[in-house]
């Protein structure tokens, strides 16, 4: 055999040529550089950061994260210019992308410790992050006054409250809206749609459009959960009560039934091209890839619509009693509970929601200002013909909106994403509305358990 | 303590001074060339631990935690088997997946060798202009896994996408194959089989390999083409087909990148192109069941190693090596 190993353990570094490191630590020697590196670069890193807490004006770098289109890009990033310009020692890292894999992507930063100080969510992710603790409780920034929400309606920002902490400031308000194609109906003579049609109404006006344009008159929203939330709403039922479901499978069976009925009197595209419109993306909203005459989205994407057609579109709430939808944040803006820079990322937020020079930046393009106040002056200044579409049904509904429901629950996006499964598998017409139902029903009580 | 661990001169027997002095020079020289051994090997092996080896012990440990993702590892449940009891007893689009993925390798994999043998039987000749040819067929298989390629498939499979306008010249109305739940899976499986480039090439190289004498043998004792295939071309490459179809499985396996892209990450249509990476990766990035996406990837990477040992396990049946002790 080998002959043992010489001695080396007090060999001074400058010989190591001359007595070679035993095998095992050498390995352990590696093991340790390995586990070391990573640790010596967070260190690095929070050392950066030390001082901004301390010196109200040292140098900050906030990090902030949102999904949207090329146009929220620009607004976004000349109100956090304005910002800069106030506060100078402040400068923003800014990242953005489509909404299909943000919350992939979110999720991944936070799990890699690299979480933004400062990100956009909505009543989708919301709870799921309020729940896991990575959201501050901005309840005590609201009671010092540093994040103001004097102006905002009430129900406004308590719709950011789960389980008694403001886990996200609402960013903007906005509800669910109808969108057609006005250019179509005008061209082929047809009535457009209102606010406050029944269901009925609304598919019986949609078989008419397909018959005279021979484009199919509405999308098929059964995969939709606001479109279905709403109907729920309308029937005196909920998508969720506390922690539980607010319907139940014959519920669901009525609402797949419904569209059922729709589909086969051809009021509603293929199923293919229902599914091609079920992506959230808006470049493939039918009704500006002319595949339909109508969508379902929510009405602050009006402007982002428009941009992707050059038809005339119009807005309005979705079918049946409009009291069942309501003033909803369509998005939040969180700040990250490990952040170092805590107070600067709320002074952030306030400052969008609440300094009259960011907001007119800012516009509708993320829903209605929160600011009532300056919700009046972006009204009154807005020039861009969608937001003021937007805008108006958002004003006309105002008045009629019922209560807001309870911000949706942890589980919820595996709830949407098992509603379009369900939903599809009855458009394809593999499996009966009640078979479709049922297995939605116990798909969501799994994923909400 | 380091003196104890020294050779100790008085235990060693007659005659091995001798052996000791001849390997005492060379066997320093052994040592520090060893030690440069490790210094070479070191960007692979910090690489090995920090990438693949930690991180995969973590997810072994992961896959008995109810992690998800935002929950820092400091607060993290154990739940014992908990999310493998949930895999195999109740969770049905799971078994859904491993269908769907299954199919998936048992059409495509055989199908992609087919095409690349045949295809290396007909460039394995001396035409001109035989090398564009192969190149060309590589053409696709370098483009692999990109999104960019899985966005033109979807495109061109579209209802109203290229292949459709080529089937309408002949009168067929096509269907909306990406967005056809009976039919989404099996462009994907196209798609897969039309990118047999990398094995084409292997299986080329394996051609070259063939004796000519014994195809010359062969038609000396009267074989026909298809005999002299059956009889020499096939026992002389199957170490080549067995290592195409050992790797060609694993990737078929592994598909993900086309399934993620042509159904926007859902698997949709209803769930038509759910592969298992893809379930997977909507488990645990979409859904936070991190945990529970640890074991489905453990249960995964045992899933292969056993269906990998199946291989190599038969594969003495029919693989011929012609080097080898058996003949």
């Amino acid at each position: 055999m080998h002959p043992a190993t010489p001695p080396t353990t007090d060999a001074p570094v400058g010989r190591a040529h001359r007595t070679p490191l035993p095998r095992r630590r050498l390995l352990r020697g590696l093991l340790a550089v390995t586990v070391a590196a990573p640790l010596m670069f967070g260190a690095a890193a929070c050392g950066d950061d030390g001082g901004g807490a301390a010196d109200p004006n040292a140098p900050v770098k906030l990090s902030i994260f949102w999904w949207g289109g090329d146009a929220r890009a620009k607004l976004t990033e000349d109100a956090l210019a304005l910002y800069t310009k106030k506060h100078p020692n402040v400068t923003f890292e800014k990242t953005w992308q489509a909404n299909q894999g943000y919350f992939d992507k979110l999720a991944t930063l936070t799990a890699g410790g690299n979480p933004p100080d400062l990100f956009q969510i909505d009543d989708n992710y919301l709870a799921e992050y309020a729940a896991r603790n990575t959201t501050l409780d901005l309840t005590s920034y609201q009671e010092s006054g540093k994040l103001d929400t004097s102006k905002f309606p009430k129900s406004l920002w308590q719709y950011g409250v789960v389980d008694g902490k403001l886990a996200g400031l609402a960013a903007g308000e906005n509800t669910q809206g109808l969108v057609y194609n006005k250019t179509l109906l005008t061209k082929h003579n047809l009535p457009e749609p209102t606010t406050g049609m029944t269901w009925e109404q609304h598919i019986a006006w949609a078989e008419q459009v397909t018959a005279k344009t021979k484009v199919p008159g509405t999308q098929d929203p059964s995969a939709d959960y606001k479109a279905l939330w709403v109907w729920l709403r309308q029937q005196g039922k909920d998508l969720y009560k506390g922690k539980e479901l607010g319907f139940t499978a014959e519920d669901v069976t009525t609402w797949f039934d419904l569209w059922k009925g729709a589909r086969d009197r051809k009021a509603t595209p293929s199923a293919d091209v229902i599914h091609e419109g079920n992506s959230s993306d808006v470049t493939k909203q039918l009704v500006v890839t002319g595949k339909s005459a109508t969508s379902w989205v929510w009405a602050n994407q009006m402007p982002d619509l428009k941009k992707n057609t050059k038809d005339e579109l119009g807005v309005i709430a979705y079918p049946g009693d409009p009291s069942a939808q309501w003033a909803r944040a369509s998005m939040y803006w969180s700040v990250f509970k490990g952040s170092k820079n805590k107070d600067i990322a709320v002074d952030v937020i306030n400052f969008l929601n609440n300094d009259m020079e960011a907001v007119k930046l800012l516009g509708t393009d993320r829903g209605l200002p929160s600011n009532l106040d300056l919700r009046r002056v972006v009204s009154d200044d807005t020039t861009d013909p969608a937001m003021k579409q937007s805008i108006a049904v958002e004003a006309e509904l105002t008045q009629k909106f019922g209560e807001s429901p309870q911000v949706p629950i942890k589980g919820h996006s595996k709830v949407k994403s098992e509603l379009i499964k369900a939903a599809e598998n009855a458009q394809y017409g593999r499996a009966t509305p009640a078979e479709a139902a049922a297995q939605f029903v116990e798909a969501c009580k799994s994923a909400i358990a | 303590m380091a003196l104890t661990t020294a050779p100790d001169p008085t235990r060693r027997g007659p005659g091995s001074d001798r052996a000791h002095a001849e390997r005492r020079g060379p066997g320093r020289f052994r040592h520090s060339e060893g030690l440069a051994g490790y210094v070479f090997l070191s960007p692979w092996l910090i690489g090995l631990m920090g990438v693949t080896a930690i991180p995969m012990l973590l997810s072994l440990y992961l896959s008995f935690t109810n992690y998800d993702i935002l929950t820092p590892f400091s607060e993290v449940e154990w739940v014992g088997l908990a999310n493998y009891e949930r895999m195999f007893t109740a969770d049905p689009s799971y078994w859904h997946a491993v269908r769907v993925t299954v199919t998936f390798a048992l059409i495509a994999v055989p199908l992609k060798l087919a095409a690349a043998l045949g295809v290396a039987l007909l460039l394995n000749r001396a035409w001109r202009g035989v090398g564009l040819f192969r190149g060309l067929f590589y053409l696709p298989s370098l483009l692999g896994g990109s999104v960019a390629l899985a966005i033109v498939w979807v495109n061109m499979f579209n209802r109203d996408g290229a292949f459709n306008s080529l089937l309408s010249l002949f009168g067929i109305t096509g269907k909306p194959w990406v967005n056809d739940p009976d039919w989404a899976l099996e462009t994907l499986m196209v798609l897969a089989i039309w990118q047999f480039g990398a094995p084409m090439v292997i299986f080329l190289a394996g051609l070259k390999q063939v004796p000519t004498e014994l195809y010359e043998a062969a038609s000396v004792d009267g074989a026909n083409r298809f005999r002299q295939f059956r009889n020499v071309t096939l026992p002389m490459l199957s170490p080549v087909i067995f290592f195409n179809l050992v790797l060609e499985t694993i990737n078929g396996f592994q598909g993900f990148t086309a399934a993620f892209v042509l159904s926007n990450g859902t698997g949709g249509p209803v769930d038509s192109t759910l592969m298992y990476t893809l379930n997977l990766y909507i488990t645990g990035f979409t859904d936070l069941n991190m945990g529970y996406a640890s074991a489905m990837a453990w249960v995964f990477l045992l899933a292969i190693a056993v269906i990998t040992a199946i291989f190599f396990s038969t594969g003495r049946f029919w693989v011929h090596y012609s080097d080898g002790e058996d003949r």
